[in-house]
């Protein structure tokens, strides 16, 4: 009854429909622009129009240049430093007047790569430049070699060979690692606005005492309270979850080198890992705004409530969370553990499941017996 | 009927509530009668059994409210000092969400709603949100919804306050109704005429402690006053020194 009630009032309340609807849309949003951004910076650096100044100076070179795949050779602006610095051009290249000089004499020729590191936009198209040049270097070195009746490779004393270990999916998950994050942020958001309501809300319009004149133990508001408060997170993580799958789904993965490979199985399974969280997190909010003096300060500790979930997410983006399944009866940093392996494409043993929605349930329970017990309190009912 | 013995309240160094003992019986009107701040709001949360009192006893209807406040809560319906509603729900739905809480039947609860919102007026607004409602229609509101379950013991916290000529007269009648039918009827106010037009007992309640206690006759000869008033100001000790009265 006290579930159903603080439904239909949460359905009700803007504010609560609002913070469910950003909490979902949220993530999607920032996925899909983040994603699209770096495939189409990606692209930029394949077809580059490359502004050249003093191309007069050195035609060999500018021809060459001009044969390469996507690059497009154009007239560099007068000023090409206060044009980058402005951001008009990403990079230019400048060839200096004795350029063609030094390179008859077999000394380096000056040539300069005007950019602007601060501007990581651009820094695809600046390596992609950087390599040109380099690789116009090194075969203009060979040329001279041959000339000269020595092998070009003896000039090369070491030979890199890149292998890459991790699979298409690990380079996927290393690029989702942060999904798991913005759904416990989701399910935070998403119960927040209606938990505050039906609890510092609730004792500011001065409706808790009269609500707690009915004979209904202390613990039936708690757990109504807190399951319509879970039900908005839960919410927020459902939606929020198949968003960011169908924007992702459609993301030029193949621009990045990465296949996206995330299957209907795997989103059951993130679920599953999620929403035992979700009911967890429901229970955390409602324990702070219970204990907050007033609407303000439930919002005040809401605010920094978002924050720590974040932790656990940040030092796991430094020591990666895969592959420990025994953290999973930590509450939200086993859920992230656990998910790291699903998007990893290992997911863990279904016990593991367990464990973790068992121990994150059961401290969720705890919180729920803690908010109950506040509720019994005279500073808490009439808010001295 | 509550029985109040002896009870005590302190808040830090301030003592609320100090040793206030009264009845009130079934049948009849009991008026808690007091100045601001005498300690007529923090009795009734004692007996709501929201608040625990430091020492004493506080009984309805023989249910002990301090070891186990649910049975009597059962048995009372209580007016609190704040009636917040929830304005995004309409009036039947108060008065819905609170039956559902005292585990009222479906037909039933229909049936008592419909019939408290005509009582008292309410009928035309019922199915409107109350964000918009007036004072005297929100105090309606939160007064149906502590009397939906019918309760043998009504506590109202200062009922009238607020209300216009109208909404005052019909709490009034709602009292006597309640006291035709046998209801122990309990409720604290500082206006005077409303006290003298209803009650058939008043407790007289200042600084804490019940100064004075019985019907308004006996309360004027105890005063050694004609107008009710005038004896309230002198047992409530609002006026130190009679004589000096002009």
């Amino acid at each position: 009854m006290v579930l159903r009630k603080e439904l239909i009032d949460g359905l009700r309340d803007r504010r609560s429909i609002a913070s469910l609807a950003v909490a979902s849309a949220m993530t999607p949003l920032l996925f899909g622009i983040v994603f699209t951004l770096v495939a189409e910076r990606r692209k930029s650096a394949d077809e580059i129009a490359l502004p050249v100044a003093g191309a007069q100076y050195a035609p060999a070179f500018v021809d060459w240049l001009t044969q390469q795949t996507g690059v497009t050779v154009v007239p560099a602006p007068s000023d090409p430093e206060a044009s980058v610095r402005n951001r008009d051009e990403d990079v230019v290249l400048i060839i200096e007047e004795d350029f063609q000089n030094n390179l008859a004499r077999a000394v380096p020729a000056p040539v300069k790569l005007v950019a602007d590191v601060t501007r990581f936009a651009t820094l695809p198209k600046v390596n992609r430049v950087r390599a040109l040049v380099f690789t116009y270097s090194q075969l203009m070195g060979s040329l001279r070699l041959i000339s000269r009746g020595v092998a070009p490779s003896v000039a090369t004393a070491l030979r890199v060979e890149e292998v890459e270990v991790s699979s298409s999916q690990q380079r996927l998950a290393a690029q989702l690692g942060m999904l798991p994050l913005f759904l416990v942020i989701a399910a935070l958001a998403g119960g927040m606005q209606i938990a505050i309501d039906s609890t510092a809300g609730e004792r500011e319009r001065g409706s808790l005492e009269p609500l707690l004149l009915n004979p209904v133990p202390r613990g039936a508001f708690a757990a109504g309270k807190w399951v319509a408060a879970s039900l908005f997170g839960c919410g927020a993580v459902i939606f929020s979850l198949v968003l960011t799958i169908t924007v992702l789904r459609r993301v030029p993965w193949h621009d990045l080198g990465i296949r996206f490979t995330v299957t209907d199985a795997g989103l059951a399974s993130l679920l599953a890992l999620i929403l035992p969280a979700a009911l967890f997190l429901g229970a955390v909010v409602l324990f702070a705004s219970t204990f907050a003096r007033s609407f303000k300060e439930a919002q005040t500790y809401m605010g920094m409530l978002i924050l720590v979930p974040m932790l656990p997410g940040l030092v796991s983006a430094a020591y990666p969370l895969s592959n420990r399944p025994w953290l999973a009866p930590v509450p939200i940093v086993g859920q992230y553990a656990l998910a790291a392996d699903v998007l990893g494409g290992t997911p863990p043993r279904p016990m593991f499941y367990i464990v973790a929605g068992v121990s994150v349930l059961m401290c969720a329970v705890a919180l729920v017996i803690v908010t109950a017990r506040l509720l019994r309190r005279e500073t808490i009912i009439f808010g001295r | 009927m509550i029985t109040l013995g002896g009870v005590h309240k302190r808040f830090g160094h301030v003592e609320a509530v100090r040793h206030v003992s009264f009845t009130a019986d079934d049948g009849s009107v009991t008026g808690l009668l007091g100045p601001n701040g005498a300690g007529k709001t923090t009795t009734l949360r004692l007996l709501s059994g929201l608040m625990r009192p430091d020492r004493g006893t506080i009984e309805v209807d023989g249910h002990d409210v301090i070891a186990d406040p649910i049975p009597a809560q059962r048995a009372m319906g209580l007016l609190p000092d704040s009636r917040g509603l929830y304005p995004r729900l309409t009036a039947r739905e108060h008065i819905r969400y609170f039956g559902e809480l005292r585990g009222l039947r479906r037909a039933e609860l229909a049936e008592r709603t419909r019939r408290l919102l005509e009582q008292l007026g309410l009928g035309p607004l019922a199915d409107r949100p109350v964000a918009g409602f007036s004072q005297g229609e929100r105090t309606k509101v939160a007064l149906a919804r502590a009397l939906v379950h019918e309760p043998h013991n009504v506590i109202l916290d200062e009922p009238t306050n607020g209300l216009d000529i109208m909404s005052t007269r019909a709490v009034r009648e709602l009292v006597r109704d309640l006291k035709r039918v046998g209801r122990c009827v309990l409720f604290s106010s500082h206006i005077m005429q409303e006290v003298s037009a209803l009650c058939d007992r008043i407790v007289v309640i200042a600084q804490g402690t019940v100064v004075a206690d019985g019907t308004p006759d006996a309360l004027r000869r105890q005063a050694n006053r004609d107008d009710l008033e005038e004896a309230f100001v002198v047992l409530a000790g609002l006026e130190p020194d009679a004589g000096a009265l002009p």
